[in-house]
């Protein structure tokens, strides 16, 4: 019984990874916008990134 | 019962207890040895026409009823086994009795088998035909029998509490025997030595519901506590099994790996190389040329390499589907730190940095591209490369440990079944109490 169900989990892990790689899954943060204006071409500075209020890290020891 | 063989059903005989005179019924024939009235307890010479009275013992306190019913018929093993003899058996460990249940059974063909029970585990015994090797030199020592090597589990001085019924023995309230145990679940060897002779006798574990189910009882069996010490652990075979399907899943997780990283475009769809002056104030933001993400859905790696030293740099980075206006926001910092202290040589970040933008449709992309440092940096000079369809490695170490997971999970379990096993053995995994 519990062979049965480390086969279908094992089997449904793989299948997740499989289409993981396939779709090409990624664990890096993205924020996705719809309908950027076409003038951010011709205008770089029009368009404002949610990230730009980021604080930045000025470290070291 | 046999085949062939017309069956014969077994005369009852009866007799009177010379000392209370109640009913005796033999159900043996003539092979008992000694007969417990069931009335006054008094064991009796079953051999002796007269039925001398061998022992008589109190149990105005210590009366004890067998689960099986004397003269109550179950089939073992294929065969019909009427119960005729009961006996508990005590031992003390640190001062506390322990004790457990001896039922004798009797087929007029086959012989004599016996059931024992302990806190709702049950055996199945009967006697060795011929005399286990003992290991040399095992620590702990170990016996072989038949091919199978079993392990010594414990050794104590049992005596009899408690009788009832017909024995094959001249059986005794108060007598004194050592018994040693060799366990290889679900098999038990024991040895008991009374007076100088050695018996030697296999048990093999039952479960209680077989028990009731042979013996068609009524009601359910009382209810296993604990682990004992030949109870088969419920857990092993499944571990073992959990182990070959991870193995057959790792096969399988490496031939994906191999098949994703050879069918992967990996493609170099664009690199530019740029420069940042910290320095000069007004618009930074900058976008790129356009390129072609080709292929079906998916990932677009963006990789920064850059000559920071001691610095930092932040580029806000969007990549924007020329067509559709989709956009994939993200920022990534780049910093190198390095330097002496007291502790020696040390460093922090690296100067370049890759990500992996998910599911990314095919089409014409190009980035904008907003640098930020701290002002007095100066120039920064960087690259962007973007690739499209990169193996993503990170996903076959989640794959890996979640596959893992329940088979540690498993074998922990299991082992912990094992630890309680031994534990009330002479030979515990851990001793808590610093002294054997």
């Amino acid at each position: 019984m519990i062979r049965t169900l480390y086969i279908a989990y094992g089997a449904a892990v793989l299948l997740g990874l499989g289409v993981a790689q396939y779709q090409g899954w990624s664990l890096a943060t993205v924020n996705e916008v719809k309908n950027v204006p076409r003038s951010v071409r011709d205008n770089p500075g029009s368009y404002r990134s949610v990230y730009s209020s980021y604080h930045h890290y000025t470290g070291g020891k | 019962m046999s085949a062939g063989a017309p069956p014969v059903k077994p005369q009852v005989k009866a007799l009177n207890c010379p000392n209370c005179g109640a009913a005796l019924v033999v159900r043996s024939f003539n092979t008992a040895v000694t007969i417990v009235c069931e009335g006054c307890h008094s064991i009796l010479d079953a051999k002796d026409p007269n039925l001398q009275i061998l022992q008589r013992f109190k149990v105005a306190t210590d009366e004890d009823k067998p689960l099986i019913p004397l003269g109550t018929r179950g089939k073992i093993r294929g065969v019909d086994y009427e119960a005729i003899g009961f006996e508990r058996r005590t031992i003390h460990v640190d001062g506390i009795p322990y004790s457990w249940h001896e039922y004798v059974l009797f087929n007029p063909y086959k012989g004599f088998r016996y059931l024992t029970e302990y806190n709702g585990h049950w055996n199945d015994v009967s006697t060795l035909k011929a005399l286990p090797e003992f290991l040399p030199y095992a620590s702990p020592p170990k016996v072989k029998y038949l091919g199978e090597t079993y392990r010594h589990f414990q050794t104590a001085k049992a005596g009899t509490t408690f009788v009832l019924g017909e024995f094959p023995w001249q059986v005794r309230v108060g007598e004194a025997s050592d018994v040693t145990d060799y366990v290889s679940p679900p098999r038990v060897i024991s040895s008991e030595m009374t007076g100088g002779e050695v018996t030697w006798s296999m048990g093999e574990y039952l479960a209680g519901k077989d028990v009731w189910k042979a013996f068609r009882l009524p009601g359910s069996p009382p209810e296993a506590i604990g682990v004992y010490e030949n109870q088969p652990s419920p857990l092993s075979a499944e571990t073992r099994n959990i182990w070959v399907a991870f193995a057959a899943f790792l096969v399988v997780l490496v031939v994906m790996m191999i098949g994703f990283d050879l069918a992967a475009r990996n493609e170099q769809v664009f690199t530019g190389y740029y420069k940042y002056n910290s320095n000069q104030r007004g618009e930074a933001s900058f976008v790129t040329d356009d390129f072609e993400v080709k292929g079906h859905t998916s990932n677009v790696e963006v990789t920064t390499s850059t000559d920071v030293n001691n610095r930092w740099i932040y580029l806000n980075y969007a990549l924007i589907n020329e067509a559709t206006g989709q956009a994939f926001d993200f920022g990534r910092e780049v910093s190198y730190y390095h330097g002496y202290d007291s502790d020696g040589a040390w460093s922090e970040g690296k100067a370049n940095d890759s990500v992996a933008i998910p599911k990314v449709p095919p089409g014409r992309y190009y980035l904008r591209v907003e640098p930020e440092g701290d002002p007095g940096y100066g120039m920064t000079y960087y690259t962007v490369t973007v690739k499209r369809d990169v193996p993503q490695y990170s996903f076959y170490a989640i794959a890996l440990g979640a596959l893992l997971l329940p088979a540690i999970l498993l074998t922990w379990r299991s082992l912990s079944f094992e630890h309680l096993r031994w534990a009330e053995s002479d030979h515990p995994p851990i001793n808590l109490g610093g002294n054997e």
